[in-house]
């Protein structure tokens, strides 16, 4: 057998889970989707002297509209995600960008609260959530707190999430009208993890972006949100000239590290000419009244 | 994998250099550190225990320092390894006088091997982690001492 | 420590089985070594091969990065239940005809993974088709025969119904 033995708990309430993970953390560890835990247990990269599994909270499955967000529960698949029809419209960037994570075998079991708590910097969800400012809602016996995207990753593998807290919600702002999204990634393969991705939003009003935002997978330590760049697209009138400035700002900002994958070099470039690619398409999406094609 | 980087330290070029060689505040502000123990005169049998997400592991090493130029340069080579694999490092860290302040720039090029290459491509951001919280663990002894 | 385990009810290929396992054991494991259904290939072990794709209540997941015990009350479907040596699942039988496998070891992951992405999109685009296959390795490198047995596959569903 692959995995190094543990102790396996498998609680059906919320509460219960949040005692397991008080008693035994950070020995611990939180089971969900385990599409990246599951690897790190075949490998015993990770000896974890227990495991909370969180597939029997029936209390954490639910995917909904509520006022301004889309909450997400901690028990929701990405496939899920990815098939709702009412996150195409409420979240369109979260929608396209779903796509984008490991294959449908992976998104079958993996949910989106996994993926975020486990805050691989190259990853899809993390880039999205620093895009659209998402809260992350942490809960620990004591009860609950929300955290903002941008302070949730904190390095590789590393967010501010305690080792007695569990993520038991995302929350996506809902797209405000007049805005477009969009969302690209080269990787070595479909579904691999992003050499870089790109989540841009623009708010268009006379043909001219007067809102940006621009979010980065695969290029830092942790999901870049680069605001110069979503200045440099405000500030120019036309679009021309802010998709130069924009991608001179990209080239800029970003400090990529160089692995066998691509060097830092290449990993810019991507940077560069996807700002470009992305904030086009966002752009001709808000105009369009922020439908996607 | 080669990885660098600068910090500024709020205190001349001879208290840092003095800090960066005294095995106590060494032990005390490297991440995850539970035993130095000096086996010679520029050498150290270390034990680490590093926890990065569910990848917890408790390296067992040698750190030698191979060149020391006080006050402004020393070398050290690391060689470490846990259930999960082997880590070598060859690094460098300079001093640059500013006066009231001093300028450190330090540089590694690292090799892992074993199951931790499957997670290389995260190695150089978690070094750099872990490296920022050494050296804000330098400035808070630097202030304190002031 | 002592080896947990735990007694699960699982559903294979419709068939009902009581098992105590260690809890660490994957699905993968337990389909070849305790109900010897060893259609189902174990390649890397970490997500990336493919070579263990399996049903889990109707829909493709990675056998090898589920837990058995997570299977708990839930229904398996392997590579055994799509046909048989006498009568070829459709899919399968456009794999033979169209040199599909060649040294065979990635194709049961594959045939999974097709077998629902046709129920889902039935007169998929080429395009389409290789993005579904992006999540199996073939390390014979056969990707043109797979593809063009997954277009022949559609075909014959599409024409049969």
């Amino acid at each position: 057998m692959k995995p190094p033995v543990f102790q396996y708990h498998d609680p059906t309430s919320v509460e219960e889970a949040l005692e397991l993970l008080a008693d035994h953390a950070p020995e611990a560890k939180v089971l969900a989707g385990g599409q990246s835990l599951l690897p790190l247990l075949n490998l015993r990269l990770a000896r974890p002297s227990r495991l909370v599994d969180i597939n029997r909270l029936d209390a954490l499955d639910y995917l909904v509209e509520d006022g301004g967000w889309l909450r997400v529960g901690a028990r929701v698949r990405q496939r899920r995600v990815e098939r709702d029809a009412g996150v195409r419209r409420f979240v369109p960037l979260l929608a396209e960008a779903i796509r984008y994570v490991g294959h449908p075998q992976i998104r079958n079991r993996g949910t989106v609260c996994g993926s975020l708590a486990h805050a691989d910097p190259a990853a899809e969800l993390p880039a999205v959530a620093v895009a659209l400012g998402a809260l992350m809602v942490a809960r620990n016996r004591f009860g609950l707190r929300e955290i903002p995207a941008e302070e949730f990753f904190t390095g590789p593998l590393s967010s501010a999430l305690q080792p007695d807290e569990l993520l038991v919600e995302a929350r996506f702002p809902r797209s405000p009208t007049g805005w477009g999204w969009a969302f690209l990634e080269v990787s070595n393969r479909h579904g691999d993890y992003a050499l870089c991705a790109v989540a841009a939003g623009v708010r268009v009003e006379a043909d001219s972006v007067r809102e940006a935002r621009l979010a980065y997978a695969g290029v830092g330590p942790v999901p870049v949100r680069l605001r110069e760049a979503e200045l440099a697209l405000v500030q120019e009138e036309r679009l021309e000239e802010a998709l130069r400035a924009v991608a001179e700002e990209a080239r800029r900002g970003l400090h990529p590290e160089g692995d066998i994958h691509a060097s830092s070099a290449f990993r810019r470039h991507l940077a560069a000419v996807l700002t470009v690619r992305a904030a086009r398409l966002a752009w001709e999406r808000a105009r369009a009244g922020g439908h996607h094609a | 994998m080669k990885i660098e980087g600068t910090q500024t330290l709020h205190a001349p070029r001879d208290r840092v250099w003095a800090l960066l060689n005294d095995p106590h505040a060494l032990a005390s502000c490297t991440p995850g550190l539970q035993e130095l123990r000096p086996v010679g005169p520029e050498e150290f049998e270390a034990v680490l225990s590093i926890g990065i997400a569910a990848v917890r592991g408790t390296y067992k090493g040698r750190l030698r320092i191979t060149e020391r130029t006080p006050p402004e340069r020393y070398a050290v080579q690391v060689e470490g390894s846990s259930s999960a694999g082997f880590v070598r490092a060859q690094g460098v860290l300079e001093l640059e006088d500013h006066g009231p302040e001093t300028e450190v720039r330090w540089s590694g090029d690292v090799q892992v091997g074993g199951a931790l290459t499957i997670g290389s491509r995260m190695i150089p951001g978690i070094a750099r982690m872990l490296a920022s919280q050494f050296f804000q663990c330098l400035e808070r002894k630097l202030q304190e001492a002031s | 420590m002592r080896e947990p385990t735990r007694t699960v009810h699982l559903e294979v290929n419709g068939r009902p089985y009581t098992l105590t396992l260690p809890v660490r054991k994957t699905l993968a494991d337990v389909l070849r070594e305790d109900l010897h259904l060893t259609g189902t290939h174990v390649g890397c072990e970490q997500g990336v091969c493919g070579a263990c794709t399996v049903w889990l209540d109707g829909e493709p997941v990675r056998s090898c990065l589920l837990l058995a015990v997570q299977a708990d009350g839930h229904s398996v479907t392997t590579v055994e239940a799509l046909g048989t040596v006498e009568s070829l699942h459709p899919v399968q039988q456009a794999f033979w005809d169209n040199h599909g496998l060649q040294c065979g070891f990635c194709t049961p992951g594959i045939l999974m993974t097709v077998v629902a992405f046709l129920r889902e999109n039935p007169q998929p685009s080429r395009e389409e088709i290789r993005e579904a296959l992006a999540g199996h390795l073939c390390r014979c490198t056969g990707y043109h025969n797979i593809v063009r047995a997954v277009e022949d596959a559609a075909h014959r569903l599409v024409s049969r119904t």
